[in-house]
């Protein structure tokens, strides 16, 4: 292979296993290493208040979870409308076992890692089982069956006193070889655990792209009777895909759960997952750093609008739900926007910049 | 008895209504082929600007009903001229993801004026004495609102049998190609069925505002069961949009009235369509009425 693809003009792989390689180069690989190096070590030098610090966590989590529902909507080219409800199933299980077992339970507080996991993986069985009707349909009708399925979620939450009809479930604080992680270090403590989480997740996305299982989920998205023909089970591949996302989901929110210290229905309602679609479209639609840009991005918007329409409400009196207002109003905007003039998202603006500098230069 | 009867009026009051939202939708799914997710938000704004129109402008009621569905016919109009004329070509995916964005838009609008929180009521023009039928009652503001729904449905229904324009409209869904070689202009009929559904989706906004009164969660949460009806009725059916209406009204109105109460179970009535919306998407997933296109993929 050429010496640096960064350079290079065009494609000169020879072979299926040069194109499936995680790092192309050498330096791509040591660039991945320095970033996420940076990303562990940055906290030690520079301290960031707590209210800053919780920001940052909160978008690696909708990081975790966008990751999810882009495999569904980005590569598999089905629209979830319920990926919240999804989320909420992950942060819910973790509450459930409080519930149960009690809240300082050794499972919660000690064998943290491994509910997560659990969480997910339940995430992944009503995922699969929301998915069920693609055996038989195309997407348009998956798109209605998640909605009714966040809808459900949403109702049971708030009529079942088991689940203290949707307000907080408080969720104990767990335990690291140092001992029981106090106030101060919590939300530094869960940025490196979400930042586990995210690098395990992301090299997880990333391989899975390179199986047959991946490629699966595209090629149904860019023609699912060409797939059947190639001897793919589109349906069982759609499935498979809400299943995949379920698990994400579930980890998210199982993540959610743990840095909140509570679970409540507030969040994970009907605009939380439209709000996941905008992170979704503004980063891109079916690229892994599209996963990272959208929820960084949407995010901050957030905030913005947070403080805008505190400043105009202190300027106009009969302002008083401008920040309910606001709030749809632009993800609303950035949705129909990026879909009309940006379908790519971000992640494209990443991919102008790289081939500007590649061709300078010259114009193409 | 008199109850279940009370039961099956009041189902059938609040499944009209659903048919008639059911048949916007299922306009432009024909037309277009897109699934307006935005549905449930043009029926409350239409809600909104008949209230608007009779209360704080103080036009007569019958004629701000009127006014505020030709207000609805250009809005929806221009929705679609701006937002998804551009779109038309474009994977269908993405089409549908823009009517999620309008959602959110059209939310956040009404969440600006007074209506997003506040709740207001009609005033009453109709004699407030319920008629009674041996036990069962219905109220003049639901009796009207069932009789409009059944004339506006029998309106579409012959626009759509008679009249050039509604033909041109059938011809469009059945085959586009088909449709553009005899000179029908095929973007004109999207706008003209997004218009059309803005139309039929403000009379349902007027008419529930009339009887359930000005709430916009209220108004949300009807916009979304408009989902499990066309499903049910199949997604391009307007007979079955009807029909799955009746029906989705009878069955939540059985479901609240009987189930809710026992066996610690409350608010049934809102969850009922969709567990059925599921149920029917496994097992029978073109509805009662719709095309069974052969594909399984």
């Amino acid at each position: 292979m050429s010496s640096n693809r960064w350079f290079a003009t065009g494609n000169y792989f020879t072979s299926y296993k040069e194109e499936q390689r995680i790092f192309f180069t050498s330096l791509d690989r040591s660039a991945m290493v320095l970033l996420i190096l940076a990303l562990f070590l940055w906290p030690l030098f520079i301290q960031v208040d707590n209210k800053y610090m919780l920001v940052i966590d909160n978008i690696l989590v909708a990081v975790v979870a966008v990751m999810g529902l882009n495999l569904v909507t980005g590569f598999a080219g089905l629209i979830s409308i319920g990926h919240a409800a999804f989320v909420g199933i992950g942060a819910y299980t973790i509450a459930c076992f409080g519930r149960v077992l009690g809240e300082n339970h050794m499972l919660l507080t000690h064998a943290w890692p491994l509910m997560i996991v659990f969480a997910g993986c339940i995430g992944a069985v009503f995922g699969g089982i929301v998915g069920l009707p693609a055996l038989r349909l195309r997407h348009l009708y998956l798109a209605i069956a998640t909605l009714s399925f966040q809808m459900i979620f949403q109702w049971t939450i708030n009529f079942m006193d088991f689940f203290n009809q949707g307000q907080t479930i408080s969720v104990t604080r767990v335990a690291w070889v140092t001992g029981t992680v106090s106030r101060s270090e919590h939300y530094t403590f869960w940025y490196y655990a979400i930042l586990v989480a995210i690098v395990l997740v992301g090299f997880a996305v990333r391989n899975l792209l390179r199986t047959r299982y991946g490629r699966c989920l595209v090629a149904v998205r860019d023609n699912d009777r060409a797939a059947d023909a190639m001897g793919m089970h589109p349906g069982f591949t759609k499935v498979y895909a809400f299943a995949l996302a379920g698990f994400f989901a579930g980890v998210a929110g199982a993540l959610h759960a743990y840095l909140y210290r509570g679970v409540g229905i507030e969040s994970f309602t009907l605009s939380h997952s439209i709000s996941f679609l905008a992170m979704a479209i503004v980063g891109g639609l079916g690229t892994l750093h599209g996963a990272f840009w959208g929820p960084l991005a949407i995010k901050i918007l957030d905030l913005q609008v947070e403080q805008l329409s505190e400043w105009v409400g202190n300027h106009l009196t009969f302002a008083t739900n401008l920040a309910t207002a606001l709030k749809p109003l632009s993800f609303g905007l950035v949705i129909v926007l990026f879909l009309m003039f940006e379908p790519r998202g971000i992640a494209n603006w990443w991919r102008i910049v790289r081939s500007y500098v590649k061709l300078w230069p010259f114009r193409y | 008895m008199s109850y279940f009867f009370q039961l099956v009026v009041s189902g059938i009051v609040v499944g009209s209504i659903y048919a008639l939202s059911a048949l916007g939708f299922v306009l432009i799914y024909k037309s277009s082929r897109v699934l307006n997710i935005a549905h449930g938000q043009i029926i409350a704004a239409g809600a909104f600007i008949t209230y608007a129109l009779t209360v704080m402008v103080g036009i007569p009621i019958y004629f701000s009903f009127f006014i505020s569905m030709v207000i609805t016919f250009f809005l929806a109009m221009s929705v679609e001229r701006i937002f998804l004329r551009r779109l038309i070509g474009e994977p269908i995916i993405s089409v549908i993801m823009v009517t999620i964005g309008l959602m959110s838009i059209i939310d956040g609008l009404i969440y600006l004026t007074p209506f997003g929180t506040e709740n207001f009521s009609f005033p009453s023009f109709l004699p407030t004495t319920p008629i009674s039928v041996g036990g069962v009652s219905i109220s003049w503001t639901q009796m009207v609102g069932v009789l409009v729904t059944f004339a506006m449905i029998g309106g579409f229904t012959w626009f759509f049998k008679k009249s050039t324009i509604g033909i041109s409209m059938r011809a469009v869904s059945d085959d586009q190609l088909a449709a553009m070689s005899i000179g029908i202009s095929v973007p004109r009929v999207f706008g003209l069925a997004w218009a059309m559904a803005g139309l039929s989706a403000a009379a349902a906004g007027g008419i529930l505002g009339n009887i359930t009164g000005i709430n916009f969660d209220t108004l949300h949460s009807f916009g979304i069961v408009v989902f499990p009806v066309v499903i049910l009725g199949g997604l391009d059916s307007i007979l079955g949009a009807v029909v799955a209406g009746i029906i989705m009204g009878l069955i939540q109105q059985f479901a609240s009235g009987y189930l809710d109460g026992n066996w610690g179970l409350s608010g049934t009535g809102e969850i009922m369509p969709y567990v059925i919306l599921l149920v029917i998407l496994l097992f029978k997933p073109h509805g009662l009425f719709g095309i069974h296109e052969i594909e399984r993929v």
